[in-house]
């Protein structure tokens, strides 16, 4: 079995919280709120897990007038692969990451071109 | 000097968010934070500022602006390795260069650790910033010059504390900070990216910037170099009428800059980057010519006074280390600073130059 380097704890919650609906894209200010985390500290983490192949990005292809277009995100095969490894890995005594109750608000409708 | 580097920030600042448009001003900061990502970025720069629309209330929106500006200084690197690379690659010589100062010239040890660790940094955070950076021969060209000013200036102040120890001792260590400090930044400046990486296109802007910024700098070189040729040595140095002419350079590339690229900012670097460039040679052939000098004499009433009193062991040592920390605080410090005014004059004239052509035109 291959040894998965477990990540951070904030990058454990990002990936978890994207696992939950692997088909399903998300907001970057969602995951923010969500997961009580820092943009400063989320938009890091997004980065490099799409350098690293795990995350898959677009942009909105329908949107209301007068706001650009939003990025969005959902895990990749290797990215939900690698969620579950580093889940598995996760020993049972590490605090789970703070997360909030708020509902994700992605429209499902979303189309997207790819980045 | 705080205060004016503060300024002269602020008014920066208030200019590029003046550029940038509508919207509130946090939404003003991401978006030119955005715009200061690395090529490779710019994609992540948007999706920030496009999602700061769905932040509401002021205080989350600053909270989230201040995310935007954590991402801008600091972006993840693509290549984690070579940042590492480019830290111990900076750190090494930083260490070996303390050691043999202290060891041979220990006057400089200050100097040259503070010199090594602003280096070595740039080093790294260029690394982490930097992506497939094309090599154009006016940004080789003006990287080599800049090099060659800051080694020429590094090389007069050894001869310096070689010769005449006494002179380059600084008890408060303000002076060898500085120093580091001008040099680390005239490379910055130099060395740094002018707009974002992109096809080499020898009519782009930052092409334009860097060739009209080497265009000055060589010609303020060319002129720097004829005075301390033809003027006979003083212990004033040859060099101190050039102020003007400096600033005529400035000027003319600023205001050249500026109407070719058609931008105003661009003006205003070509026209720093002369300005730092020529500081760089003017401070090295100042410190060459006053070491020329065969016999140090003090002419003045107040140094006569003052060298009675100052504890330097020789008249050589008071009127080197009087130059020295002229050149440094007047020459690398006030000299750049001074000039970025002009700069910005005359990137403003080159730019209504510009419109004032393109209406004749039009007319």
């Amino acid at each position: 079995m291959t040894r998965v380097r477990r990540p951070s704890a904030q990058t454990m919650a990002v990936l978890q919280a994207l696992a939950e609906r692997p088909d399903q894209w998300r907001y970057g200010y969602d995951l923010c709120t969500q997961l009580g985390v820092q943009a400063g500290s989320m938009y890091p983490i997004l980065i490099r897990l799409a350098d690293r192949g795990l995350l898959e990005t677009g942009w909105e292809t329908e949107r209301a007038p007068g706001r650009p277009a939003r990025h969005l995100y959902r895990l990749t095969g290797a990215g939900r692969a690698y969620a579950s490894a580093a889940a598995a890995a996760a020993p049972a005594t590490s605090p789970a990451p703070a997360t909030s109750p708020a509902p994700a608000t992605v429209p499902r409708q979303s189309r997207l071109q790819g980045t | 000097m705080v205060v004016t580097f503060a300024a002269l920030a602020v008014t920066g600042l208030a200019l590029l968010l003046r550029r940038t448009g509508g919207g509130d001003t946090p939404a003003r900061i991401a978006a030119v934070a955005a715009n200061r990502l690395p090529a490779h970025r710019q994609d992540w720069g948007r999706a920030m500022a496009a999602e700061l629309t769905q932040v509401s209330g002021r205080a989350r929106r600053w909270q989230f602006v201040a995310g935007v500006l954590r991402v801008m200084l600091f972006p993840p690197p693509r290549h984690p390795a070579r940042v590492l690379a480019a830290a111990f690659g900076g750190l090494l010589p930083a260490v070996g260069a303390t050691v043999a100062a202290a060891t041979e010239v220990p006057s400089l040890s200050v100097f040259a650790a503070v010199a090594g660790l602003l280096l070595g940094g740039y080093a790294t955070v260029a690394a982490s910033r930097a992506h497939r950076l094309r090599p154009t021969v006016p940004r080789v060209a003006v990287g080599a010059v800049a090099l060659a000013g800051v080694a020429a200036a590094v090389a007069a102040m050894v001869r310096i504390a070689v010769a005449y120890p006494a002179a380059t001792i600084d008890s408060t260590h303000v002076f060898s900070v500085l120093f580091a400090l001008a040099l680390t930044g005239c490379l910055a400046l130099a060395l740094s990216p002018v707009s974002r990486a992109g096809p080499v296109d020898p009519a782009s802007p930052a092409n334009a910037v860097l060739s009209w910024a080497l265009a000055g700098a060589l010609a303020s070189g060319a002129g720097l170099t004829a005075v301390a040729v033809t003027t006979p040595v003083t212990t004033d140095g040859t060099t101190s009428l050039l102020w003007p002419a400096g600033a005529a350079a400035t000027l003319a590339v600023s205001a050249g800059a500026a109407a070719t690229t058609r931008n105003r900012l661009s003006g205003i670097r070509a026209g720093l980057l002369t300005a730092v460039l020529g500081a760089l040679m003017r401070f090295a052939l100042d410190l060459t010519a006053i070491l020329q000098v065969h016999h140090y004499a003090l002419t003045s009433p107040y140094d006569i006074a003052a060298y009675a009193h100052s504890g330097y062991p020789s008249v050589a040592s008071y009127v080197l280390s009087d130059a020295l920390a002229g050149g440094i605080l007047g020459g690398l410090v006030l000299y750049p600073i001074a000039l970025l005014v002009v700069a910005f004059l005359g990137a403003a004239a080159g730019a209504g130059l510009r419109q004032l052509g393109a209406r004749r035109t039009s007319a």
